[in-house]
Formats: C-alpha cells, structure tokens, sequence
C-alpha cells in the first residue's frame, strides 16, 4: 500500500481523551489487525533531500519498443501529484515536505522549479480550473489565483476551507487523510475522503468516499461509497465517467486483497469498503454481507502494489493503441513479503470501456534479486505534445516519456 | 525472520541516499551549534532535550527537515534548522550516526516494577518490530534505546494526542489508548536499554 497511516482509533482517542487514555491498554492496537507474529514489515521511509541527477535511476527504466525516457525535472524532493496549467507550467504537490512546486520550461528546454507554497500539511490534491490553481491539503483546501502570472510573487491564496467542509486531521486519526483531486467534465472539482483507518466499521456518508464540489466548494456530491483510500482520478475521455485507483487494506496477507481500478458507472454506487473488494470478504469487517452486492472492480492490480495517479492518455505522439487507455502509476508494496508494483502499468479498455488486461508499461525501478527499489512512481501526466511526465516521489524527479517511430 | 529483516531494511536502502555525507563536516558544524545542547558526545545531558548519538542518519536527516520546513513544531530547532542546506543537514547526520549511543550521566536507577510494567507492552505493541528488537533503530525509524527517559515519555504522549507525526503516522497508531503510566512504563523501560 502507499505509505499507510495505520492508525486506528486516534480520532477516537482524541474525542474521547483522558477517559479512554485510563483504561488498560488494548493488546493488540486496531492498526495490527490480522499481522502475522514476527513480522518486521514497516512502510519505507521518504527521500526528502534533492537527489543529484547523476543518481537518478533513468538508465534502469524499460520501456516498450520505440518509447524513451529522460529526466524532465529534479531536484524537486517528494514531488507528487501533477497538473498542467493553461501556460505549460507543470504544478507538483507532496506529502510531508508539505510544498507546492512550480515547474516551467526555459527557452534551451531545462527546466526551473519554484516553490510556490510551504509549510503546508500534505499537499497533494493539485488541480487547476481555468487559470487558477487549487491545492488541496489534508486541513485546508486553498485556490491560487491566476497563478502562472504570479509564479514570482505568489499572492496570498484564497482560503475555501471552510466552503469545502472537508473531514480534517482530527476527523481522520491521521488515516488516509491525503488528498488527490481532479477536475471533472462537468468543471467540478472530484476528490477522495479515504477511512479513517486500515480496516474499521466507518460512516460510510462520511468516510471512505469520492466526492465532488462546485469551484466554491458547494453542492457536495458523493460519487461512490465504500473507496478505501483512492489517491488517483481521472475521467474517461469518451465516456466521461470517473475512474479511481484504491488501495486494499493492510496485513491479511501478501496478495489479498488486491488493489484496484475502480469504474463509477453510476453516481453514488458502493464498491464495497469495509465488507468487501471485489469478490473477497473481508476477514474482520465482512458482517455477512454478499460481495455480490457491490459495484465490482474495473481490474485488479495485484497485492499492495499502491497504485496512485492515473490519467488517461489523450495525446497523439503514442501509438493509435495507447488512445484513452488508462496509465497508472504504482508506487510500490511496503506491506508485503516480497515487494510488488513501483511500475507504470497501463490497463488497456475496450470499446465498451471494459478492462481486457493490465500490461506493464514503464518498469525497472523494482530490482527483484535485491529486494530493493530505485524510486518510486506517484503519477502520470499527459502533456500537450503527447509526452508523458512520470513523477518519482522517491528520487525527487519528473520524467518524460516520448515515443519515436 | 531474520531473513525478513534483512530484506525489509534493504529495501529502504536506495542508491540515490548512498553516503556523500562527510561526517568530519558534521563534526565541525556540531560543534558550532549543535552539543552545547544535544551533548557533547551527543549524549545530552539536559532535561527535555533529547541525545541523537547513535540514531539512524535517515531518522536525524528526515527530522532535520520537517524542522526546517516547519513540519514539526519545536520553535528552537525551527530555528536553527531554517534554511539550513542539505548538505549540512546530512553531514550532520552522518556525525551523529557515527557516535556511539549510551545513556546520560544522570540515568536514575532502575524502578524493577516499572521496568516489567514496561517490558510486559512492548511485545503486544510490536515496538521491536519496527525499532528492531535491540531498540536502535534502522532508517529513518528512531533508537529509542538509552534515550532520556522524560524525552521518550513526552514524545509518545505527543504521538498518542496527535501532537506529533512524522512522515507517516505509524507511531501515532502503535500508543493508541495507552495511559500516562503505560507511558511512563514503557519510557523507563527503554532508557534502562543500553
Ligand atoms: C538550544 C538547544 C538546541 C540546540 C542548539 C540544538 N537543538 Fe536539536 N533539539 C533541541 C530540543 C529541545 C529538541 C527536542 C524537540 C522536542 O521537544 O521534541 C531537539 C530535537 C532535535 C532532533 C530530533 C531528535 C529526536 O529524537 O526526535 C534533532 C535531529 C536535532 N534536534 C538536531 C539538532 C542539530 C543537528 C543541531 C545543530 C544544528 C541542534 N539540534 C541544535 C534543542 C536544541
Ligand atoms: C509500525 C512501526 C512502529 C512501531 C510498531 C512503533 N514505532 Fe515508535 N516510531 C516509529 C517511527 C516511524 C517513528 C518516527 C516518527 C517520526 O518521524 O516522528 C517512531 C518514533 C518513536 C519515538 C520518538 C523517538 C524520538 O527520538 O523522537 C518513540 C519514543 C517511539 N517511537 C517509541 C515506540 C514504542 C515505545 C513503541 C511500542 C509501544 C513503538 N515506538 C512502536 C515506528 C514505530
């Protein structure tokens, strides 16, 4: 799974506070649920230091035939999710370094990177409408105005926390409180309000959702239920409807559940979270319910492989295959024995929309012999010339894809 | 197990962070800020203030930076980490990773029935399986072996109300619902490691 916030009852803990404090301690804290005895599996720790460029792992990445890869960026620590503005600039947000990058192209096609927000608590939700930029942080969401104009002197952002209601630190425990967003065909602002916990009874209007909002943050709308923790959306280009990544719970074994990539058909549909995914029950949580009853996975992306961003590709440079098929970025397994994912894979779609297989697209920063990775990929973003940037967390780098008959 | 281990700690290991530090550096620039509080040896001997002989370099590198980027409040090390350059940060590292951990000068005498009170949590709450069975840490996780005793018990109170977290809330989740005295139980336990 993506860096799990394994904390079960902090929210309850800070409700409830000296009260539950004196009771005797639960043996086993919510978060360890199902871990085996002796297990030392612990999530990797973050590379926020600028990597030299000379370290970067480029020269590793495979790709198919006729495609290449090249660093775009770097030096940019913790770099995440991605979103392009009208201008070309490329906006990246990031975790626990807490910045905002703003990533421009010079005439000689270098690039340079500013810092255009800091001291923020996780900003990863990055999506631009219009000339505006909106970053969503795990207790605020702001807009930046006209942002490309100011990249020099970035004015004070506009403060839309409090329109957007958003579950905020406390709400959360500290679980899946991360955010994503993207904006949707209908110009509304779709994100992600993951549980609050690795697995748990939750209210599920409240938790475990995708949502979306007005640019104001009004007219709340739930889009689907039972999402554990989705740090990835994108809308099909033809079809227009939402599709997610989300992440399978922790500790009930090395391939179950799988992650997966979710289709919201319908507005408001349930996929299953806490009882089930796909057509497994959960251990703990399944309370009898038929795994029949939910909205059933788009694929299956294998066990703890935490696949984040996706989009899907909508340029030309890419072979005519390629068109509207979805690309994901997995940023690879913590929770399990031998690691799994830190690939880019794409899901080729039928017609119909359906998904008719996974393929991996850009590999080689899982080195299985060592049991080590190189970097980890976080997202994808489709330029306007049809490249493809591939942000690698890990290594503080933005790479960019191109293909060449 | 062993050979999990083994494998868990090699997967953190990333070329990218292989060593240019410069531990003699560190040195240098401990010296000019640095031991007047952490210690000498980089074993403190104030109250409050905790000893980083011995830690990880990655823990003492990430923590350096959520000071500097005001990730983690604590007004006096913001202050001597802003603006402070990766370079300086992760020669430091290397020289605090570099001396040998032990416990301070004023190590009060071991209180056996809060000792066991301790030992009989850290098994249920997994602390070895992260902090590694002898308490010292790997990566970017802390030793919390020998660490001062008021230290350890006020960070895990401001992991427990949320005060603290670090690049993932993993600590957060391992005190849950632990009381003061489980607090304190388990801190005493840890400053008798050596
Ligand atoms: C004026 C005293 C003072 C000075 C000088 C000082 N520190 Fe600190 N440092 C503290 C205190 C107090 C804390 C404990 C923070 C807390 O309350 O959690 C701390 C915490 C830390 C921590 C976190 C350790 C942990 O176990 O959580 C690191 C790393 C650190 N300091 C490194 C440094 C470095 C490197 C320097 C020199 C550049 C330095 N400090 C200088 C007082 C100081
Ligand atoms: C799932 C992994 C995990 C488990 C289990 C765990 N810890 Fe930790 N612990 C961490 C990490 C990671 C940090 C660093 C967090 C940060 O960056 O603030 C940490 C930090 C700490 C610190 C702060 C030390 C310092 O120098 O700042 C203390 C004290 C501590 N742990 C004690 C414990 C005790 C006691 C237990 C058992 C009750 C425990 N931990 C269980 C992962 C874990």
């Amino acid at each position: 799974m993506n860096t799990k916030r394994l904390l079960l009852g902090m929210a309850a803990a800070l409700i409830v506070g000296p009260a539950l404090a004196q009771q005797p301690a639960p043996a086993v804290p919510g978060w360890a649920v199902g871990r085996p005895e002796g297990s030392t599996l612990a999530p990797h720790g973050p590379t926020l230091t600028v990597t030299p460029v000379d370290r970067l792992p480029v020269a590793a990445l495979r790709l198919p035939e006729g495609f290449s890869a090249a660093v775009f960026a770097h030096g940019i620590p913790g770099a995440r999710a991605m979103a392009e503005g009208p201008n070309g600039t490329i906006f990246a947000g990031s975790r626990v370094i807490g910045r905002v990058y703003a990533i421009t192209r010079n005439a000689d096609g270098s690039t340079r990177t500013r810092v255009i927000a800091q001291g923020l608590n996780n900003p990863n939700g990055i999506v631009m409408a219009g000339n505006n930029l909106y970053v969503l942080a795990l207790n605020r969401v702001l807009r930046f105005d006209n942002i490309e104009a100011n990249l020099d002197n970035v004015p004070a952002p506009v403060e839309l926390t409090q329109a957007f209601g958003l579950p905020g630190e406390a709400d959360h425990g500290g679980n899946h409180f991360w955010k994503v967003a993207s904006l949707g065909p209908d110009n509304r602002i779709y994100t992600n309000v993951g549980a609050p916990c690795n697995i748990c009874s939750v209210d599920r209007d409240r938790f475990a959702l995708l949502v979306s909002f007005n640019l104001d943050g009004s007219d709340r709308r739930i889009e689907a239920r039972g999402v554990r923790n989705s740090v990835g959306l994108a809308h099909h280009p033809v079809t227009r409807e939402l599709w997610a990544t989300n992440h399978g719970r922790d500790w009930a074994g090395n391939d179950t559940p799988q992650d997966t990539l979710i289709r919201v058909r319908r507005s408001g549909e349930d996929h299953g979270y806490p009882f089930c995914v796909g057509s497994w029950a959960d251990p703990q949580e399944n309370a009898g319910r038929n795994c029949g009853e939910f909205a059933q996975p788009a694929a299956l992306l294998g066990g703890h492989t935490a696949p984040i961003g996706m989009r899907f590709y909508t340029g030309t440079m890419f072979p005519e295959q390629y068109r509207n098929q979805a690309f994901i970025a997995l940023r690879g397994s913590w929770n399990r024995e031998q690691l799994s994912g830190y690939d880019v894979v794409v899901a080729k779609l039928d017609a119909q929309g359906n998904v008719t297989g996974v393929e991996p697209f850009m590999t080689g920063l899982r080195d299985d012999a060592n049991q080590r990775f190189l970097g980890r990929p976080v997202d994808v973003q489709v330029l306007r010339d049809g490249s493809m940037l591939v942000a690698d967390e890990q290594m503080g780098a933005i790479y960019r894809i191109t293909y060449r008959q | 197990m062993l050979r999990m281990l083994a494998a868990a700690v090699l997967a953190a290991a990333i070329p990218g962070a292989a060593p240019a530090q410069d531990a003699h550096r560190g040195a240098e620039l401990a010296r000019q800020t640095c031991l007047m509080c952490h210690g000498e040896n980089g074993r403190s001997q104030t109250e409050d203030i905790p000893s980083l002989a011995g830690q990880p370099a990655d823990f003492i590198t990430l923590q350096m930076i959520l000071f500097r980027e005001g990730t983690r409040q604590v007004p006096v090390m913001n202050e001597f980490a802003a603006h402070m350059p990766d370079k300086d940060i992760e020669d430091l590292a290397a020289f605090f990773a570099s001396l040998p951990p032990g416990p301070p000068d004023d190590r009060r005498a071991r209180d056996a029935a809060l000792y066991a009170a301790g030992q009989a949590l850290v098994g249920p709450r997994n602390c070895g399986v992260c902090h590694v069975s002898d308490f010292g840490g790997r990566a970017q996780i802390p030793r919390i072996a020998a660490q001062r005793e008021e230290f350890l018990a006020r960070s895990m109170m401001e992991y427990r109300d949320g005060r603290r977290a670090g690049a993932d809330t993993q600590m957060n989740g391992a005190v849950v619902g632990l009381s003061d005295a489980d607090i304190a139980a388990l801190a005493h336990f840890l400053a008798q490691q050596d």
